[in-house]
């Protein structure tokens, strides 16, 4: 869009936009609505297919025209509905077609009282209708997938979500069939819909035909509540709604930050928050008994017996976060145990480097770069599944994507992005090795991003060190383990210190995790149930809400219950705790100021300062004809998505993925039976060949890896003859 | 099926030039009535002062839209003035009832559009062109095929690549930007327009767009010379001679190529023969399905854009189907409105839902089911799909519909008076339009027939 303001008139009255500007929005700058269905900026060009936003322009032909598809161009006059008896009638003509077929099921309609074809009937629409024949029927609802229904009866056929699946998502799966009156929306060989992305279509949507079916019947708008919070199931922190009805979330929605997500969130953290209400949640301590093995108990024996076990171990305590703490619960955790009982070893699951602070961009800036370069071998959308949405933007923009920063477009390009997604580079220090090398440093539209494991290791890390100055003792044994989270739980170092350590103390939202290893076990609570902070991977600091009551006392209430029986002054609010981290950390930024729309700011006190597990070593250079395998933890996995039945469907196949070149070297096609073996175990995989995987690369999701990682061989698989 | 009567009827031969009752299909016959020699004279010529001839002419398009061709030309920009491929696709489609006559120049003169398509892009200096031919054409694919093969081993094509893309039946991908989706592999649906596609056409390129009588006329115009082509038939504006696809209930039905301005009584009876069997003539399907019928008070309107717009009708693509006395208007119009809500793409509201209400208003008629509002109602939905749509689609169907209603209101009351057809099983469409049921093998089922 050009920078020249050119003069347009709505309704009389004049504004002022810049040339190129939409009519839809050169309206909303003069403070009048041009009703829209079919219109949506994301979705990419306009289609004008509704006709919902018929205007009258002139300088322009006789008939009225669909403002969606026009732009600002100096001296232009649209008259719209309100002054417009022609742009009146072809609304109103509209509305009447589109309610030609479309159900009066409004009282019975998940969409009812939040639908903007309900909002626009009310608006400018017939109040009767002349059609008396039979409205079109179709069989309902479909199940497109196990998460999404399909009324083809309430659809108006706006191709919002078609455009979506094609332009957006690029999964191509979602289309429409037949023609004319028996256009349907159906996805491709009426396979379900699968992908990261689909659950957008039901917010996409103006009508009630594609919705969640988890919310089917679960709620009318006046009964439930949006709460603004930040989604805690990855690092990207996409900006979410809960639905809460009676102190129960129903449903997440997103809720547009234009520089994290532009409103698209993945099909976890849409669908996976019933994870919330698991059979096996625990809302009771569990206490281990020698003869007995774990059982209920109150929180006060709890509490005294994790009091004896902090004094117990005389200092040698090691912590073991997961990431996904709140910044108030990592620094609760370290004041209780650093300051409290001088225990100052901790671990997270990754490393954690303030390296790319100097390149800091919000992920929108991906979009508009010329060249995108992404390293790490890990499928981007598994780690953190919108930025894949917006290194697609920038490739249908016209950047190059790149998987080799020596590419020489990379040094043609003039806006560079560098994304490291995978294990290994060092927390981003690696990638920011990289961006310095590349001189990336200062400028404009230049900068890097590392894709970490897990959703606040930043905000933990640097809460954890700001708690006290002292550096970590070596220490000879481990008298207790604190474990702390579920992704710690599960986390296989973690569990063979847990086999080092005198005794174990497990915060869990889950039995069945820690049953076998902890001698005491806390329920733990969900980013849904908590108020705090999160540090997303551009280095945001974003504001959680509490969404839904947990169903036992959070963290900071028995975390300083605890304290105070160490003489540690804490206080049970994230408010309060936040205060102190913010002094030391974030400049002394009050915790009403983190934003509901959170800004990019820079946080200069932040320090690196934690305990690194063992990494793995950089990768030895592969010999010609050797193939790595990169075993990741796919996007649907992990002890949320486990507790989701309606999500299995979207969990991944035993398949591997390799290049063309290593397929045709081994007569390999997608489909084929391949063999992946190293030291002497091995593994059998369905192929799928990828023409955009570098070669010497094999990818396999760790489910299905059979603890296979590094060097491996593989093979087609002999046929078994019969 | 009988051959087509094919013939020039009036005036100069121009697309038909040199055809005599032999097709000309093999080049040595082409070029014994001067085949290729406007197209190698061209090429001596500068681009532009090509387009500027075909300017001169004054050559409207011969698809339905009458729009200028050579202005078309002049909108595609120069290769010096864009970094991307220029295009020629040519619309073969030809889907609009009653319309043969791109049938008939792909069978009789192949040569010609070949000729044309290479004229056009010297013209436009576009090294690509693409004949989008409707998928039921397979004699017609066979012949243009056959003449594309013998120019290129004559060398004529010069390095031009000319290819044909058979489409697979939808009457949409006969709208220009509905063309360009099928052509590009998506859904045959129409784009919204702006960008127009001398701008952002195929593959988001420039690309000229032109019907296939068009396209042949090009060669006829040099030879006569443009400004000789264009004191032909009804200067200033219907220039030169078309095909007029003469049928329905008509004595001598075929394709003749005549000059604008004559009239269709002239056509239909001098040309034609009359209406046979003692009939009368009833209505005119003129232009094309598409548009509104004439009643026989306007036989004598010249065929010429300017005379026929005056009185509210199209030349279209030159049809000229006669209805006769034994016909239901209602019957008629209830097929044409079949037909569209058959073809209609289902992209913009007012057409997908606007066509089938009008199948079932007009059913409701002819059933005796609706009442004196209903046909009020009937014009009033016309009126609101007509200029709404994005594409002409939804025009074309409400038009012919409203017209009938308008013109034709005692019979539709005599529908309601009469409790039903007062035709009953008498009147036919034989002649006029495929039966409906050639529309059932498609998901648009009975049920949607309503």
């Amino acid at each position: 869009m050009s920078t020249e303001l050119v003069k347009v008139t709505i309704d009389e009255r004049e504004v002022h936009v810049p040339k190129g500007t939409g009519i839809v929005e050169t309206a909303l700058a003069a403070g009048i609505e041009i009703p829209v269905f079919c219109y949506e900026p994301r979705l990419g060009e306009p289609v004008g297919a509704c006709r919902m936003c018929l205007v009258e322009v002139s300088p322009g032909p006789p008939k009225p025209q669909a403002a969606c598809t026009l732009t600002a161009a100096d001296g232009m006059e649209i008259k719209t509905a309100r002054t417009s008896e022609l742009a009146a009638d072809a609304q109103h003509a509209t509305l009447e077609f589109i309610l030609v077929n479309h159900p009066l099921d409004c009282p019975v309609c998940d969409k009812g009282g939040e639908c903007p074809l309900q909002d626009l009937t009310f608006r400018y629409g017939p109040g009767s209708t002349r059609m008396s024949f039979e409205k079109l029927t179709f069989e309902k609802p479909i199940p497109i997938s196990p998460t999404i229904s399909l009324d083809r009866e309430r659809c108006i056929l706006c191709y919002r979500c078609t455009r979506f699946s094609e332009g957006v998502s690029e999964d191509m799966q979602l289309i429409a069939a037949n023609r004319g009156a028996m256009s349907v929306i159906t996805t491709f060989e009426d396979l379900p819909y699968t992908g990261a992305f689909t659950g957008n279509v039901t917010e996409l949507c103006p009508v009630g035909a594609l919705l969640p079916t988890q919310y089917r019947f679960e709620g009318r708008p006046w009964e439930i509540a949006d709460v603004p919070t930040v989604c805690g199931l990855c690092p990207v922190g996409c900006n979410i709604h809960a639905t809460v009805r009676e102190t129960k979330v129903k449903r997440i929605l997103s809720r547009n930050h234009p520089e994290i997500d532009e409103g698209w969130i993945c099909d976890k953290g849409r669908f996976a928050f019933t994870h919330i209400r698991a059979a096996d949640r625990l809302v009771q301590p569990l206490l281990r008994r020698h003869r007995h093995g774990l059982e209920e108990v109150s929180w006060e024996e709890a509490t005294d017996e994790a009091e004896r076990l902090l004094r117990n171990a005389r200092g040698r305590i090691v912590t073991a976060l997961s990431g996904s703490e709140t910044v108030e619960i990592a620094y609760a955790l370290g004041k209780l145990l650093r300051r409290g009982l001088d225990s100052h070893q901790a671990m997270l699951p990754e490393e954690v480097s303030g390296a790319l602070d100097a390149y800091r961009l919000p992920l929108s800036a991906i979009r508009e770069a010329d060249a995108v370069v992404v390293l790490g071998d890990v499928p981007v959308v598994e780690r953190a599944p919108v930025v894949d949405l917006w290194i697609k933007a920038a490739r249908r923009n016209g950047a190059r994507i790149l998987d080799d920063p020596d590419d020489p477009a990379v040094a043609e390009a003039e806006r560079v992005v560098l994304v490291w997604s995978g294990p290994g580079g060092r927390g981003g220090a690696t990638v920011a090795e990289l961006a310095e090398k590349l001189g990336l440093a200062g400028r404009d539209g230049c900068g890097a991003f590392h894709l970490p494991e897990t959703p606040n290791a930043r905000g933990a890390a640097d809460a954890w060190a700001a708690c006290c100055d002292e550096e970590p003792a070596e220490q000879e044994s481990i008298g207790l383990l604190v474990v702390s989270g579920d992704e710690a739980a599960a986390d296989e170092h973690v569990r063979a210190l847990a086999e080092q350590a005198e005794a174990t103390i497990v915060l869990s939202m889950f039995g069945g995790l820690s049953a076998g290893w902890a001698d005491l076990v806390l329920p733990g609570t969900s980013y849904l149930e908590r108020d705090g902070t999160f540090v997303n991977l551009e280095g945001r600091l974003q504001r959680l809400r509490r969404a839904a009551t947990p169903p036992c006392p959070d963290e900071l209430e028995w975390i300083a219950a605890l304290a105070a029986r160490f003489e540690v002054d804490l206080a049970p609010y994230a408010p309060s705790v936040f205060a102190e981290v913010s002094e030391l950390v974030y400049g002394g930024l009050s915790f009403g100021e983190v934003g509901e729309r959170a800004p990019l700011r820079g946080y200069p006190e932040a320090r690196e300062h934690v305990e690194r597990p063992a990494l793995p070593e950089p990768h030895p250079q592969l010999r010609k004809g050797e193939i790595r395998l990169v075993a990741y933890k796919p996007l649907f996995s992990g002890a949320a998505v486990e507790r989701v039945t309606e999500l299995q469907f979207q969990r991944p196949g035993p398949e591997l993925e390799l290049s063309a070149e290593d397929a045709r070297q081994r007569g390999i096609a997608t489909g084929d039976a391949v063999t992946v073996g190293s030291d002497g175990s091995s593994v059998t995989l369905r192929a799928r060949v990828n023409r955009h995987l570098r070669s010497g690369i094999a990818r396999v999701p760790l489910e299905h890896a059979n603890g296979l990682q590094g060097t491996v061989e593989l093979a087609k698989a002999q046929e078994v003859s019969a | 099926m009988s051959e087509t009567t094919v013939r020039v009827a009036e005036g100069p031969a121009l697309v038909l030039a040199g055809y005599e009752g032999k097709p000309l299909r093999d080049l040595a016959d082409y070029r014994a009535v001067g085949g290729y020699e406007q197209l190698e004279q061209a090429r001596t010529r500068d681009p532009q002062a090509v387009i500027q001839e075909i300017v001169e002419s004054n050559l409207r398009g011969r698809g339905g839209a009458f729009f200028p061709t050579g202005r078309k030309a002049s909108f595609i920009p120069t290769p010096d003035k864009i970094a991307k491929p220029i295009y020629i696709t040519v619309n073969a489609d030809e889907s609009e009832p009653g319309t043969f006559k791109d049938r008939e120049i792909m069978l009789k003169v192949p040569h010609r559009l070949v000729e044309g398509c290479l004229i056009a892009a010297h013209a436009i200096q576009s090294q690509q062109v693409y004949i989008y031919i409707r998928g039921e054409y397979l004699a017609e694919y066979e012949s243009v095929q056959g003449a594309i093969d013998e120019a290129r081993a004559a060398g004529i094509l010069a390095g031009v690549e000319i290819t044909i893309h058979r489409g697979a039946g939808a009457y949409i991908c006969g709208e220009e930007t509905g063309l360009l989706e099928s052509l590009e592999g998506k859904r045959g649906q129409p784009r919204s327009k702006p960008p127009f596609p001398a701008i952002s056409g195929l593959y988001a390129s420039p690309t000229l767009i032109n019907n296939v009588e068009s396209i042949t006329t090009i060669p006829a115009i040099l030879a006569v010379g443009p400004p000789e082509y264009a004191k032909i038939g009804a200067p200033p504006d219907s220039t030169g001679t078309r095909l007029f696809c003469l049928s329905g209930n008509v004595e001598r039905p075929g394709v003749y190529e005549a000059p604008h301005g004559i009239t269709p009584r002239h056509l239909i009876y001098d040309i034609g023969g009359g209406v046979p069997g003692g009939h009368t003539l009833k209505a005119v399907m003129m232009g094309g399905s598409s548009f509104p019928v004439m009643t026989p008070d306007d036989l004598d309107t010249p065929l010429d854009a300017d005379s026929l717009g005056q009185k509210g009708y199209f030349i279209g693509s030159g049809v000229v189907t006669v209805i006769d006395e034994r016909t239901c208007i209602v019957q008629f119009a209830l097929r044409v409105a079949q037909f569209y809500m058959h073809e209609s793409c289902g992209k913009c509201t007012p057409c997908r839902v606007g066509t089938r209400w009008l199948v079932q208003l007009l059913r409701a008629v002819e059933e005796g089911r609706a009442q004196e509002r209903d046909l009020d109602l009937l014009l009033d939905v016309c009126d609101r799909i007509i200029g709404k749509c994005l594409c002409v689609l939804g025009d074309s169907a409400a038009m012919p519909v409203a017209s009938c209603v308008t013109k034709f209101r005692d019979e539709f009351r005599a529908h309601l008076e009469h409790g039903g057809c007062p035709f009953g099983a008498d009147s036919q469409l034989a002649r006029l339009f495929a039966p409906v049921d050639q529309h059932a093998h498609t998901p648009v089922a009975q049920e949607a027939l309503v």
